[in-house]
């Protein structure tokens, strides 16, 4: 029997140690883990893709606004600014949705225009660009008056 | 001495036959599969450098539709000014979101254009492979995911990501990076960059479905990816990309 003493305290150490092991492992593995998903590169706790989303929505789109201001929205798709989301321009649709009321970003600056359409070395030569609003003038052959804005002769919606 | 090498011979078969067996199994394992040959990679981004002009739009959309932090950027846009002395001039003021301003040169402006950037969400990619708890992997529908109730903030995918699409998040200091707008696309609208863009330089969509804005690019044009040389395989792509562009 003394022979054996060794191989039983080994034994019941590796097992003390085994659920040890598997007891921790309960704990800090989250559930759901490696559910899905291949062991290179896809293994992950399952629930977190779905966790992900569920997060909220802002920006929906031009048919959302369509609902309400379809006279613009046509307008709109007619003229030169038809690809542009309504949203590019103005806030996104889920502040306006809690509150019609609430202060729709329009901004009708001369820099909102020259976000897009100031002349610039990168742009791609095909754009429409201006170099600043009074050479736009001259090339009009029209007056440069202070105070003049892009609004006095473009509409933002249909702007030719 | 002949026993010996006989024995010696004997055992150094032994060894190759059992190796190559152990070696011929390991494909069988589950997920050691080669990932290019996954078939859930069905969605692609493609920028058209070509139709950009850096109006910034995507990046202000990025920024309210995800809530990045100050500072940090999801996506950027960059612009390269290549003089005709060969300089290359990059600079993406604020990551570019309230556009760009003009600039002079003392030397003439060759080329320039606009390159908006964005996570890449790679077929195979670095920063999957080095996170250290699996935090973040790559979805079922092949983009590239951070779990942020998992992750611990080391920042180890950060410096393995070759594209710098990755930050530490000062709030919840977690890794973050752009999802393509996941909890978008699942709904079946389109990212907000998308959306937002005025002039079609960014499309996104699956790539095996005829109606979808990327399929006939995929299939017809001649596409570049960024850094092809770390052997990442983006499924984020490029139209008219110059040879200056990392
Ligand atoms: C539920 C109907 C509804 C929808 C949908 C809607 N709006 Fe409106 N919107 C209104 C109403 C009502 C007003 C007028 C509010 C007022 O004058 O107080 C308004 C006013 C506005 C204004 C002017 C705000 C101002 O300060 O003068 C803008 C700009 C605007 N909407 C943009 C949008 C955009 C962009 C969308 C789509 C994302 C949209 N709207 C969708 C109902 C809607
Ligand atoms: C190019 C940028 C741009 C786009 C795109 C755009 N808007 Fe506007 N919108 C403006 C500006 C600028 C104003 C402010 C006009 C003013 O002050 O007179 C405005 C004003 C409005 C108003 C206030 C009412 C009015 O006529 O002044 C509404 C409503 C509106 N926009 C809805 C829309 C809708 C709906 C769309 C999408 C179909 C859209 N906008 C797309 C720039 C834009
Ligand atoms: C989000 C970027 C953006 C903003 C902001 C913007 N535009 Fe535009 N604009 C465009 C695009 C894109 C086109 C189409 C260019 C094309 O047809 O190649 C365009 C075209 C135009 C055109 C030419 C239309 C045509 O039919 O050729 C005019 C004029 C114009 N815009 C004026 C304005 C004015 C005025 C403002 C300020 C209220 C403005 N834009 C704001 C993006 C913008
Ligand atoms: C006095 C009226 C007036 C004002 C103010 C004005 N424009 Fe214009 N703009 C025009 C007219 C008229 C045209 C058409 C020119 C043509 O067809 O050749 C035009 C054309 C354009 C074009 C198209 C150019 C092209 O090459 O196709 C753009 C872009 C434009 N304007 C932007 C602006 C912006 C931005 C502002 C504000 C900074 C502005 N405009 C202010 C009258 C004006």
């Amino acid at each position: 029997m003394r022979h054996y003493n060794h191989v039983i305290r080994f034994a019941i150490i590796l097992t003390a140690v085994l659920i040890g092991f598997f007891a921790v492992r309960g704990f800090i593995v989250p559930e759901s883990f490696g559910v899905y998903g291949t062991y290179m590169y896809g293994y992950h706790r399952g629930n977190s893709d779905s966790e992900e989303a569920a997060q909220p929505i802002l920006y929906y789109g031009s048919d959302k606004c369509r609902k309400c201001h379809e006279k613009l929205y046509e307008q709109e798709s007619q003229a030169g600014h038809s690809k542009i989301a309504c949203e590019s321009c103005h806030a996104n649709w889920q502040a306006h949705n809690n509150n019609t009321r609430n202060k729709v970003l329009k901004n009708g600056s001369i820099e909102a225009c020259m976000q897009c359409h100031k002349k610039l070395s990168a742009r791609p030569a095909a754009f429409p660009q201006i170099t600043d609003i009074k050479q736009h003038m001259d090339d009009q052959e029209q007056e440069f008056e202070k105070g003049m804005e892009c609004l006095d002769c473009h509409d933002p919606h249909e702007p030719l | 001495m002949n026993k010996d090498r006989r024995n010696f011979i004997k055992q150094t078969g032994w060894s190759i036959l059992g190796g190559g067996l152990l070696i011929s199994v390991f494909p069988l394992l589950p997920g050691s599969a080669h990932a290019s040959k996954n078939k859930n990679h069905i969605f692609a981004f493609i920028v058209d450098i070509e139709k950009c002009i850096g109006c910034g739009k995507c990046v202000n959309a990025c920024i309210k539709e995800n809530s990045v932090p100050n500072d940090f950027y999801r996506t950027w846009v960059e612009r390269y000014h290549i003089l005709e002395n060969g300089e290359v001039i990059v600079d993406s003021p604020d990551g570019g979101s309230d556009g760009f301003k003009p600039q002079e040169f003392k030397h003439k402006v060759e080329k320039a254009f606009f390159v908006p950037k964005l996570c890449n969400h790679c077929k195979k990619p670095n920063c999957v492979q080095v996170c250290p708890v699996v935090a973040t992997y790559v979805s079922k529908e092949g983009v590239v995911l951070v779990d942020d109730k998992h992750c611990v903030g080391c920042s180890y995918c950060v410096q393995a990501c070759p594209y710098g699409a990755r930050f530490i998040n000062p709030e919840t200091r977690t890794a973050d990076k752009c999802t393509w707008c996941y909890h978008r696309i699942k709904k079946g609208y389109k990212p907000a960059c998308v959306l937002v863009c005025p002039t079609g330089a960014r499309q996104f969509g699956r790539i095996d479905d005829p109606e979808s804005p990327v399929h006939k690019t995929v299939k017809e044009k001649m596409l570049q990816i960024l850094k092809p040389e770390t052997g990442n395989e983006p499924m984020t792509m490029y139209l008219g990309l110059d040879k200056e562009v990392r």
